[in-house]
């Protein structure tokens, strides 16, 4: 077995060890989950160490030659006859969304250190849901990507269902079901890319030479598009994602803003634009204009928001319209701005999450008016709390600033396929948010946490423990190093946004 | 002896039929061994006999295709045997009244059981029609078993007249392609020219097709027929009059009518949407489980018939392989159903509540099986889907795979309401439900299993599509 399916087994593995954990040894499976989330995260840092130096640099040129291709591929026929297999790989995209899901999947299990109710079903759904995650980054094959995507899906029902607050009912079965819908979407899309092709086969890289008409392409390119779109918040089948954060329990709202709505970007990209490139020239401009949306609405709807979880939630599909507007820019500066906002933004939400449920589990109200001055009484989490909202707000030396500075670039300046004029007002546009998202940030947070204390009872509460230090300090040091020192990232991804550019351009 | 299998059950169902005769009221689950016994060494003939040859001039014909339906079907008998003993013997919590009768109980199954096997190997009109008949005929009996229970005598008179009707529609099928033909073998009538009177014909067998497959609009008496019966033999109707609608759908459309399946390839296509369709929306605001389930069985029918539209290589093996997982996920699910109703007597969904609670494992089991049922993966059910909506993409459908993944999505939500009911909800406030007894257990456990690994493990596929090449080419004029 290669490390990549490693990689997939161990969350399995701690899935399966905690299931058959008595019920009543539930202390027990918190440790079970962290001994195994935390073997899962050294296990990335062997996978990034072993592509980095796969993957060495001599020159540049050979540097971007040798990034571009897969690595630690393993391939197993699976259906033969349809030409399903397993067939696992990375590249420098799903290597940084290994990193990330790692660490929040870590944080996620630290920060849900307090779930007592049905410990143990929880933490099992916790980590099928992350083993879904992790297949779907490492799948080259749609019928395995497929696979695992609805895996990652499906255990949020119950996982909102049983452990949320407030509609949690209405909210997880909303969130289910427009997801799913989402999946139709994309499964018709696979269907018809399969039998059109000729090839018979799953396998996105032999997909990827196959010679789909422009007709064709322009037809299934939105249906991949908006399926995964929906589970990116695309404006308008974003509605799913307030609800849902918001009754989602704290290490899921992480896990699902932090690191499933990437799966979003991340399937439009790696099979909406890879392999219909004529289809996403067609669309990219209609797509730009629906992700401005996004990310406008996003952030006024944070502006009129008074719980804390919504707040951020609208965020959220505030941001992760930046990653759908830097994919349909089509430019190699927005795609990699799209992946790198994938990445920090899903530290940094998960960073918000993580916050909320700890404030909330000393205030007991998510509700910003009711709360102020808490910075006196909990400076840890107040502190990690503005380093949270100013990497939101794109402060420079934090990882947001990066992102969005590509994503703003590429759209500026544009692809030869749109019109310039169009692409460029849409991008002023978009930029606009910035500021309204400083309006928001820094009046809750100002609400919150300066000014005297409003409640009495505040005064006896109690900064951050031992694991939601830890939690909190590793999601803080990866936003700072990622913004201070950002090449590594950028050369990452960069190689390997360079096919998708490549197949872009061939066309034209 | 290639008719070994079918020999086997009705040796069996007589010897049942004497030997209640003789059995004391103390040894009366004598005869649940020996259909139990019976169906085992079946199916071990089964898998003894060869995927290839002929009997009595070509009127008795094992194939591939034969061969992988009498597996299906003599173990799905297998499991009814086993969801039903303790009712029968009466050894439930929740007594129902009116039922009992064991051996002739197992004696009418297992007719019905050599009917559906004799049904796949016919190849003449006389055969065909009368192991049809053998099949449905047992089952109106089954239907009404719960004497005292006027819902069941309903459901036995329905089925009785709307299983005649259909007899009849298939007959004046049969009929008119004798005399386009003037002979009773199947495959004559596939040199025939698309005269007026072979597509009334067609259209006649399309519709008694239909009702022994729940197609919409012929659906209409499985809601009652369902509800009514006793418990185990509405699992049983679930998975076999859908194995035996599909293995007659198999003998007309590809036997009798293979060169025409292309050209009604847009109908096939029109009642899929509508089956699925009508079957997820009405199942959205049924209460009782037993009509919820029959609604899920229409809409699976819809799912199924998705197979006959596409590239035949990739349509048959897709067919064969969703009906193993259909059954074994509908078979699992019904294993907690019936176990609960055993023990509580409770048929609503709403009585599910807390089930995760009072009985984790069972309700674990019954998650999967309705995970499996709604097409999520890894599940079995998931596969078989994925293949068979590949197949109608493959035909061009690409409109058909779209209301057909949205139809999924629908039918996510009805199954989740159960699973909410089993997870979310509090405690049912009447108490929780006694152990499920030996029998469902293993019932339980092993088609959970199977359901779990018959999507992973390529071996089931894999052999299926392996036997069913030859049938194809066998058949299918290319």
């Amino acid at each position: 077995m290669g490390l990549l399916s490693w990689l997939i087994a161990v969350p399995f593995i701690t899935t399966l060890a905690v299931i058959f954990t008595p019920a009543s040894q539930w202390k027990a499976v918190r440790w079970i989950s962290a001994v195994g989330t935390g073997i899962q995260l050294a296990l990335t840092a062997l996978l990034t160490y072993r592509y980095w130096i796969a993957a060495a640099p001599d020159t540049t040129a050979t540097m971007v030659a040798k990034l571009t291709k897969l690595y630690f591929v393993e391939r197993i026929p699976w259906f033969e006859s349809l030409g399903i297999q397993y067939f696992v790989g990375v590249d420098g995209i799903s290597v940084s969304m290994i990193i990330l899901t790692s660490i929040i999947i870590f944080t996620g299990t630290l920060a849900s250190w307090n779930v007592e109710s049905r410990t143990k079903e929880f933490f099992a759904l916790l980590l099928l849901l992350v083993t879904g995650v992790f297949g779907v980054f490492v799948s080259f094959d749609l019928f395995l990507f497929f696979m695992f995507y609805e895996l990652a899906v499906l255990p949020m029902y119950l996982l909102i269902g049983i452990w949320g607050t407030g509609p949690k009912e209405y909210s997880a079965m909303k969130l289910t079901l427009m997801l799913l819908v989402g999946s139709a979407f994309v499964l018709v899309g696979l269907f018809a890319m399969y039998h059109v092709s000729g090839l018979h086969t799953f396998d996105l890289q032999a997909l990827a030479g196959a010679s789909f008409s422009k007709d064709f392409q322009t037809w299934v390119f939105p249906l991949i598009f908006v399926g995964f779109g929906v589970l990116g918040a695309l404006y308008p089948f974003h509605t799913w994602s307030p609800d849902g954060h918001s009754s989602a329990p704290t290490a899921v709202s992480m896990l699902h803003a932090g690191v499933l709505m990437k799966l979003g970007g991340y399937g439009a990209l790696r099979i909406g634009v890879y392999l219909l490139p004529e289809g996403a020239k067609a669309w990219g401009l209609f797509f730009m204009g629906l992700t401005t949306i996004n990310i406008l609405y996003g952030s006024l709807g944070a502006v009129m928001q008074k719980d804390l979880k919504y707040f951020t939630a609208y965020s959220s599909v505030s941001h992760c319209g930046f990653v759908l507007f830097g994919v349909a820019t089509l430019t190699v500066m927005g795609l990699k701005g799209a992946v790198l906002q994938m990445f920090s933004h899903g530290i940094m939400t998960g960073l918000f999450f993580g916050l909320i449920g700890m404030v909330y589990g000393r205030t007991h109200t998510r509700l910003i008016p009711d709360m102020g001055g808490l910075a006196k009484v909990m400076p840890w989490l107040a502190t990690s709390f503005y380093i949270a909202g100013l990497a939101s707000l794109g402060l420079p030396g934090l990882a947001g600033f990066v992102a969005e500075t590509h994503v703003f670039l590429g759209g500026f300046f544009g692809n030869p396929w749109s019109n310039p004029t169009a692409t460029g007002v849409l991008t002023i546009l978009a930029t606009m948010s910035i500021v309204v998202t400083a309006v928001y940030v820094l009046r809750g947070l100002a609400t919150v946490f300066q000014g005297p204390i409003t409640v009495a009872e505040y005064e006896t509460l109690t900064d951050a423990t031992l694991p939601e230090k830890i939690a909190t300090g590793m999601l803080i040091a990866t936003l700072v190093f990622v913004g201070v020192v950002p090449q590594y990232f950028i050369t990452l991804i960069e190689a390997s946004v360079m096919p998708m550019i490549n197949r872009l351009s061939m066309g034209s | 002896m290639l008719m070994l299998p079918e020999i086997i059950v009705v040796v069996t169902a007589m010897a049942v039929l004497v030997a209640d005769l003789f059995l004391t009221e103390r040894l009366r689950m004598g005869v649940t061994w020996l259909s139990l016994a019976g169906l085992a060494v079946a199916a071990g003939a089964v898998f003894a006999t060869p995927m290839n040859g002929s009997m009595f001039g070509g009127q008795f014909v094992v194939d591939a295709v034969g061969w992988w339906f009498k597996l299906f079907f003599v173990i799905s008998g297998f499991f009814t045997v086993l969801l039903s003993m303790d009712l029968l013997h009466g050894r439930t919590t929740c007594r129902m009244r009116g039922i009992g009768s064991p051996g002739e109980y197992y004696t009418v199954l297992l007719f019905t059981i050599s009917g559906m096997m004799y049904l796949v190997s016919a190849r003449d009109m006389v055969l065909l029609y009368v192991s049809l008949e053998l099949a449905t005929i047992p089952l109106f009996a089954l239907a009404a078993w719960r004497r005292e229970d006027i819902r069941s005598g309903e459901a036995g008179l329905k089925y009785v007249i709307v299983g005649a009707l259909a007899s009849a529609f298939i007959l004046y099928g049969l009929g008119l392609i004798y005399g386009l033909t003037g002979q009773i073998s199947l495959d004559a009538a596939r040199v025939l020219k698309g005269s007026p009177a072979f597509w009334f014909a067609a259209a006649m067998l399309t519709a008694g097709i239909g009702f022994k497959l729940t197609l919409v609009p012929f659906h209409l008496w499985a809601a009652d027929v369902f509800e009514g019966a006793p418990m185990p033999i509405t699992a049983y109707l679930s998975v076999a009059s859908k194995g035996t609608g599909l293995a007659f759908m198999f003998q007309l459309f590809f036997r009798m009518m293979g060169g025409w399946v292309h050209d009604w390839a847009l109908m096939i296509a029109l009642f899929a949407a509508v089956t699925m369709t009508l079957g997820n929306c009405v199942a959205i605001v049924q209460h009782n489980i037993k009509r919820f389930m029959a609604f899920s069985a229409i809409s699976h029918a819809g799912v199924f018939i998705m197979g006959f539209l596409g590239p035949h290589d990739y349509g048959v093996p897709a067919m064969l392989f969703y009906l193993l997982a259909y059954i074994a996920s509908t078979l699992a699910l019904f294993a907690g159903i019936v176990w609960y109703s055993n023990e509580t007597g409770r048929e609503t969904i709403r009585d599910y509540r807390g089930l995760s609670r009072t009985n984790p494992l069972m309700a674990l089991a019954m998650m999967l099986a309705l995970f499996s049922l709604a097409g999520i993966p890894p599940l079995s059910g998931f596969v078989g889907k994925f293949f068979l909506f590949s197949v109608a993409a493959g035909a061009g459908f690409h409109w058909l795979v779209g209301i057909a993944a949205v139809n999924s999505t629908i039918a996510l939500y009805n199954y989740l309401r159960i699973v909410r009911e089993m997870y979310i909800e509090p405690v049912h406030e009447d108490g929780p439900a006694a152990p499920a007894s030996w029998s469902l257990s293993i019932t339980t456990a092993v088609l959970t299993t199977a359901l779990v690994l018959l999507g992973i493990i390529p071996f089931f596929y894999n052999a299926i599509n392996g036997s069913t090449i030859a049938w194809l080419s066998a058949v299918l004029p290319h």
